[in-house]
């Protein structure tokens, strides 16, 4: 009987083979991948690539179908403005159907399938796919890099549009493609971050809620923030809602990114965030939450045990997370208008997404005018003075930062959320000092593994040694990094 | 006297099965009722707090945030039901007939056949995963609803089960007799073993719909056509990014993904009620 | 067809011919992406995109690096502690509701109503169970905190997914949860299969309820208990949704199972998919080992049983094809 068995087994096994070897045959065309050893490196702060112009594209007249891929339906929304905006410019109807995929980042799924399309080629692969902040880089320096098509190869006056439009410098460093010093990705947000704070709990502890005054109570600088957090602790207030808040802004501040030659690095600016947390903690500076539960949207509404004095955010977390939480829609209501910002401690960002090409794309013409429309177009019919203005779908809508600096100097930014304070104002320097070359596509995975270590530290589980070995070890088993 | 104490033990035992009854099927409603009611909740309202007894007004606010998404629950239900309508009547199907091969005939490679399906029973699905997904795209499998529907007809723990109750329920004596009155064997697995089956069809029919029903990491890999999305796929494109989740409308949102669920599990759940028996092969 | 020709050898062919569609799905959609799975871990198979792989000099490079792995060892720890713990209540409390549903000396009232809601934890998606379930366990706000201050357990708020045990503890009591109607279900099934007469002779013998679940119930839901037994453990190894999408096989690795292991190898950066499709083949060694030993365990008796029930199938067809001719 077991003989029998075996062989069954044996030729289905065979079989399957063979399956395998007929299956595998036409699929050795697919791009080389680059090469995977070399993650994201520090990149030039500038695309290297400026004296060349940009060349003429055309478009193939076979192609009728455009191919969008997206992980929300922001973009793909933006498409019904384009087409009306192509009306006014050309006086013809947009002549390309949008096909829009959209795969939602939930589970990790929109990457298999996007890295798949792209590799598979093909009259279904993408023309323009959106990728965001916490894989970017994947997309435009590390292992999927070479499916981008250089924003100059699409006919994208790139030089000169990036001076025009005053494109934040991390953004533009994020996008660049280290093989090449290409530019391959932009994005329309812009994401810089600042401290956004309660001004009543600001007049009690100093007197005045003054952003001027404010920014240089918190900082420059962690020792100046924490010397802060105690005068507000005196106050029976604290600083932060959650430890969390205060990693976005210490991990952007590295010199040097994870990474460094293919080891792991760990910049002293991010060991660091043991101590800070701990302090944190240990002088009670926070209500010791964790960012997005419950208890941390409580905080926005003085609903946790002590009143929260500050977040770190850019203009998303205001519009998205805060304003709705807060326990009021207008001033006067919950703490609703009671908010201001001003510069935070050090410069960050905060998520974003960057809209990139597929350099096999048929159609480099059509797409490129889409991409520059989206990402480098500082004109009021270009989308980012929309967005800016939030009138994307009418007027009304929400005001949020954009990647050019020129259209948000041209835009109200004035919310009732912040008591009439120009966001823009403050959010427009703070995109200057994030730092877009300290990254690298390992950091989602990298971060997680940090932060739980600095945890168990905090919370007396471990010595700080054994954390960093024990943080060490999980890079080691889990990424293919050297680890010393 | 001794009858009495009894008797009284009898009330104890009893009052304590009903507790350990109701306090576990409460904590069975549980889940839902919070799902229900934050489906009227406003996305805020969940944020500060997650867990509430209580319904509030936001549901059609809740509906109206589909309208901008690429939420059609129509076509959701439509696309699910496809798939796990056909995955779970395949399955079924091809495990009834594998079942009856096993118990009905006698064939050389039988018992070595049946240890066979044991075996495949043990292959986690992570095995085949990876490799499933890249075969299916070489073949251009994508944006079908096959490669989601046919690997159902090889369900060993089906199988294993419908073997089981074959045991039990099949009497040779009536496929003897209808083989006496000319049926083919095809006829008589259809017309006269698949109705002895029916109770373990139905209990089986529930594990595959709502396993497959619920599927979200194959689907959404494979499915990238819109107009081909399922319900849990629907759902997970409401979560959209961190900036903005609209819990309101995701908790809607399940909470039409599980109606369709309670009417088949509802449907199929009287042979649950009255049971199946399972021949134990200890006759 | 004479009757002549009616020999049980005619029939034999449609046991092969029934069984094609499983054969033939199980060997494209499973064996095919097995085998495909198995050869990918003896190659260099990594990176994004990549379809050229080559064969390792050292063959078991991949399996050694995953074997030697701590934070494997510590996912196999993880899945073995998280399985046992969620897998003895669930079945001590399905057994439990067995005997009590089957009990036919004292019928509880709803009895129907309650197997059907047992059966609902199942119903709905983990990732919804994963939500509900974070919320509940808050911190400092939340529910079962707030329960916990009121009720004088705890002096201040807990922070329960912080902590390794409690973690590991809720995500067990999930497992059991969503599960035990289930096996209920199955079992139920099992013991209305057994002889009723062995019960009627229970019945004359004068034996308690106890005595008939012990010396009668049990012993004959051996093949089912097995059934069970392997389906839990091989669901349990598997376990995947829940560690993933609760707390992302946190705190320090405490919820890290196999499976989450395994996704992370392939998906969280690197694309080990070589390192992944060896850790996967691990697992399945892993479970075929213990699935065997507890088939071994459970086996003697019911080999015998089952070779009397073949030769009993045997008579039955003697005297069908005695009665036909």
């Amino acid at each position: 009987m077991k003989r029998i068995l075996a062989l069954v087994l044996s030729v289905a096994m065979l079989f399957t083979l063979a399956i395998g070897i007929s299956g595998c045959g036409g699929n050795e065309q697919t791009p080389a991948s680059p090469d995977s050893s070399a993650p994201a490196q520090q990149t030039s702060s500038a695309p290297a690539d400026t004296s060349t112009p940009a060349p003429e594209v055309s478009d193939d007249p076979n192609v009728k179908v455009l191919n969008l891929w997206s992980f929300t339906d922001e973009v793909p929304k933006m498409m019904d403005k384009y087409k009306e905006i192509y009306k006014q410019r050309t006086g013809q109807d947009f002549p390309y159907e949008i096909k829009t995929t959209i795969i939602a980042t939930t589970d990790g799924a929109y990457q298999p399938a996007l890295d798949q399309a792209l590799a598979s080629g093909g009259a279904d692969a993408p023309d323009i796919y959106c990728v965001e902040s916490a894989f970017v880089l994947k997309y435009t320096q590390g292992d999927a890099a070479n499916y981008a098509a250089a924003y100059k190869d699409l006919g994208i006056d790139v030089d000169r549009l990036l001076k025009e439009s005053e494109i934040a410098q991390y953004t533009v460093d994020i996008g660049t493609r280290p093989s090449d010093g290409k530019l391959v990705g932009l994005g329309y947000q812009a994401t810089g971050g600042a401290f956004i704070y309660r001004r009543s709990i600001a007049k009690d502890v100093w007197g005045t809620d003054d952003p001027a005054v404010i920014k240089d109570k918190i900082g420059p600088g962690w020792e100046k923030f924490f010397q802060a957090a105690e005068e507000v602790k005196q106050k029976g207030y604290v600083m932060l809602s959650s430890d969390g808040d205060l990693w976005n802004p210490v991990r952007n501040a590295a010199e040097k990114p994870w990474i460094v030659d293919g080891k792991l690095y760990i910049d002293p600016a991010r060991e660091a965030f043991f101590d800070y947390a701990k302090r944190l903690k240990d002088n009670g500076y926070s209500n010791d939450t964790t960012a997005w539960t419950d208890a941390w949207y409580a905080d926005m509404k003085d609903a946790g045990p002590k009143k929260v004095f500050g977040f770190f955010g850019p203009a998303w977390l205001i519009n998205y997370v805060m304003a709705g939480n807060s326990g009021g829609s207008k001033p006067g209501e919950g703490t609703y208008g009671d908010w201001a910002i001003c510069e935070a401690p050090v410069g960050f960002f905060w998520g974003g997404t960057w809209v990139l090409a597929n350099k096999d794309t048929k159609i480099p013409k059509t797409v490129g005018q889409i991409i520059e429309w989206i990402t480098l177009d500082s004109s009021e019919t270009g989308l980012q003075y929309f967005w800016a203005n939030g009138t994307l779908e009418g007027p009304g809508g929400t005001k949020d930062t954009v990647a050019s600096g020129a259209v948000m100097k041209k835009s109200d930014g004035k919310l009732d959320f912040l008591a009439g304070q120009n966001m823009f104002d403050v959010f427009v320097p703070a995109g200057e000092f994030a730092r877009g070359d300290n990254m690298t596509q390992y950091d989602e995975t990298i971060n997680t593994y940090f932060t739980d270590q600095v945890r168990e530290y905090v919370n007396g589980n471990k010595t700080k040694e054994q954390a960093i070995a024990d943080f060490k070890q999980l890079v080691a088993d889990n990424l293919d990094v050297i680890v010393e | 006297m001794r009858r009495e104490s009894t008797l009284v033990g009898r009330t104890v035992s009893k009052t304590i099965k009903y507790i350990v009854c109701i306090f576990l099927a409460i904590l069975s409603i549980m889940p839902f009722w919070i799902m229900m009611m934050n489906a009227t909740r406003g996305t805020y309202e969940i944020q500060q707090n997650s867990i509430s007894l209580l319904p509030s007004t936001y549901l059609i606010s809740n509906f109206k945030v589909f309208e901008g998404k690429a939420f059609n629950p129509l076509v959701g239900f439509k696309n699910s039901l496809i798939i796990a309508g056909g995955a779970t009547v395949l399955g079924i199907y091809f495990s009834c007939l594998t079942a009856y091969a096993l118990v009905a005939y006698q064939w050389r490679l039988r018992q070595p056949f049946f240890t066979f399906i044991m075996a495949v029973l043990m292959i986690p699905a992570q095995v085949s995963g990876i490799g499933f997904y890249q075969f299916m795209y070489r073949i251009g499998w994508t944006n079908s609803y096959l490669p989601l529907i046919l690997p159902a007809i090889a369900a060993p723990a089906m199988v294993f089960f419908m073997r089981q109750y074959l045991l039990g329920a099949l009497s040779i004596d009536i496929v003897n007799s209808a083989r006496i009155d000319g049926a083919n064997e095809f006829y008589i697995f259809n017309r006269i073993v698949l109705p002895i089956m029916k109770p373990a069809m139905a209990t089986q029919a529930i594990f595959a719909f709502v396993g497959s029903w619920n599927n979200l990491f194959m689907p959404m890999i494979l499915l990238t056509d819109k107009a081909k999305y399922t319900m849990p796929i629907m759902v997970s494109l409401l979560r959209g990014d961190i900036y903005k989740t609209e819990y309101g409308a995701i908790y809607l949102g399940l909470t039409l993904t599980v109606l369709p669920l309670f009417i088949v599990y509802f449907a199929l759940s009287k042979y649950i009620i009255a049971g199946v028996a399972l021949g134990s092969m200890k006759e | 067809m004479g009757p002549k020709k009616l020999k049980s050898v005619s029939y034999a062919k449609y046991g092969y011919i029934f069984s094609i569609p499983f054969v033939l799905a199980f060997l494209i959609f499973t064996a095919y992406p097995i085998f495909y799975t198995a050869v990918i871990g003896f190659t260099d198979l990594k990176g994004l995109g990549k379809t050229d792989f080559k064969f390792l000099e050292n063959p078991l490079q991949n399996f050694e690096a995953v074997w030697k792995n701590p934070s494997f060892q510590k996912s196999l720890e993880n899945t073995a502690i998280i399985w046992i713990c969620n897998f003895i209540p669930q079945i001590l409390l399905a057994l439990l509701l067995t005997a009590w549903f089957t009990n036919q000396r004292q019928k509880l009232r709803c009895q129907g109503a309650f197997k059907v809601l047992f059966y609902m934890p199942n119903i709905i998606t983990a990732a919804t169970i994963a939500i509900l379930f974070n919320s509940l366990f808050g911190y400092p706000l939340g529910p079962v905190n707030d329960l916990f201050q009121m009720l004088g357990i705890a002096d201040g708020p807990t922070e329960f997914l912080r902590d390794k045990w409690t973690a590991k503890g809720i995500i067990s009591f999930i497992q059991f949860w969503m599960w035990y109607g289930q096996t209920m279900i199955v079992l139920i099934a099992g013991v209305l299969g057994i002889n009723p007469a062995l019960f009627e002779a229970a019945e004359i013998d004068g034996a308690t309820s106890r005595q008939v679940f012990f010396h009668i119930t049990l012993p004959s839901l051996r093949t089912i208990m097995l059934f069970t037994l392997v389906t839990s453990l091989i669901g349990g190894m598997q376990m995947f949704d829940i560690p993933k999408l609760f707390l992302n096989g946190g705190p320090d690795s405490a919820t890290l199972t196999v499976s989450v292991f395994i996704y992370n190898q392939a998906f969280s950066g690197s694309y080990l998919y070589n390192r992944a499709a060896a850790a996967c083949m691990i697992l399945f060694v892993i479970i075929a080992i213990l699935s065997g030993i507890l088939f071994y365990l459970l086996r003697d008796k019911d080999a015998g049983k089952l070779k009397k029930q073949m030769r009993e199938l045997k008579k039955a067809q003697k005297a069908a094809r005695r009665a036909e001719a």
